[in-house]
């Protein structure tokens, strides 16, 4: 606006008709402030709030955490009772079926090895449901992240909340900085991590076998 | 060289439940002498402190993480032959070459099978 006041007056228009055009823009500036506090204003609460919220979702996700890990414990502490009773159970009919074939009752003893035999393949679902478990933790670091990423938004709203100057495009938030990196992390985990047999590939190209 | 079933494992993760998983898998293969440490650092101390035959590691930890860890051993010379595996969702193909180069002895995705852990075993100490 000064260089075109000044430009007003390099070319020697008329004072009045400058000072007409200069009160116009001015006129426009204010109105343009008066728009952009009122939109500021009319965003900030919403923005103040939803930041307020943000600590609360952090906390809920860090429960969540908490919650799946109590109960993945417990399911293992179960199965792994299980695991110990099916063993002593096991090596106590491995016993009975030796002293019915020293007593001569080979078909008694045959049975009872029939028995061990059936406990034996139940172990391998134990096992089994030992390491489907370890959900928890592929869970759990997704969590951490989803925690890291609010934390982070909540910081940038506050700011913006107390330097005032909020910016219009939302995603602009999410797709620079801190957040934007964390955000990319997530996706990539989603989409290109590896399966095994792609690792175990990797890992033939560079002599392990 | 076969597995000596006595020799002294430690498992190094920060969560609970995937030291319990390992820990049950390599109980069911016959290995009992197991111990655990919750990240790098405290996986360094204990390896110093004692003598262990075998390191299964997670990569994403506090304090130090996994391949910090990996490459401390190695540069260690009383734990540079110490065979080490890791066990991770970092399953980005960088993180397997960062690993191999770091001198890694083999590497498992999560999740995975008590079948992957025997196999990988069965191939550090053939």
């Amino acid at each position: 606006m000064r260089e075109r006041a000044s430009s007003w007056i390099a070319k020697g228009e008329p004072v009045q008709q400058n000072g007409h055009q200069l009160y116009e823009e001015l006129g426009e500036l204010a109105r343009f402030v008066e728009k952009a506090m009122r939109t500021i204003s009319e965003i900030s609460a919403p923005i103040v709030s939803g930041s307020a919220g943000l600590p609360m979702a952090s906390s809920h996700l860090v429960d969540l955490n908490k919650m799946t890990e109590e109960g993945t414990l417990e399911v293992m502490r179960l199965t792994e009772k299980i695991q110990d009773n099916r063993g002593r159970v096991v090596k106590e009919l491995a016993a009975v079926a030796e002293t019915l074939k020293a007593v001569d009752c080979t078909t008694l003893s045959m049975r009872v090895q029939s028995v061990a035999a059936d406990l034996a393949q139940d172990d391998k679902c134990l096992t089994e449901i030992m390491t489907a478990l370890s959900f928890q933790d592929l869970v759990a670091q997704r969590v951490k992240k989803l925690v890291a990423i609010l934390d982070d938004v909540r910081d940038k709203l506050v700011e913006l909340v107390v330097v005032f100057g909020i910016p219009h495009d939302a995603d602009g938030i999410a797709a620079t900085g801190k957040t934007g990196e964390m955000l990319k992390q997530l996706e990539e985990s989603k989409t290109t991590s590896m399966k095994q047999n792609v690792a175990d590939d990797i890992l033939a190209q560079y002599g392990f076998k | 060289m076969p597995a000596d079933l006595n020799m002294k494992i430690l498992v190094v993760d920060d969560m609970a439940t995937m030291r319990r998983i390992v820990k049950n898998i390599l109980k069911q293969l016959g290995f009992a002498n197991v111990e655990e440490a919750e990240n790098g650092q405290e996986g360094l101390q204990k390896l110093r402190a004692d003598t262990f035959g075998f390191v299964v590691s997670d990569w994403n930890m506090p304090v130090m993480t996994g391949i910090d860890m990996l490459r401390a051993i190695r540069a260690d010379d009383k734990l540079r032959t110490i065979p080490v595996l890791m066990v991770t969702a970092e399953a980005q193909q960088a993180n397997l070459v960062e690993a191999i180069q770091a001198g890694v002895s083999n590497y498992i995705v999560k999740p995975f099978t008590a079948e992957t852990m025997q196999e990988k075993l069965g191939k550090i100490f053939k």
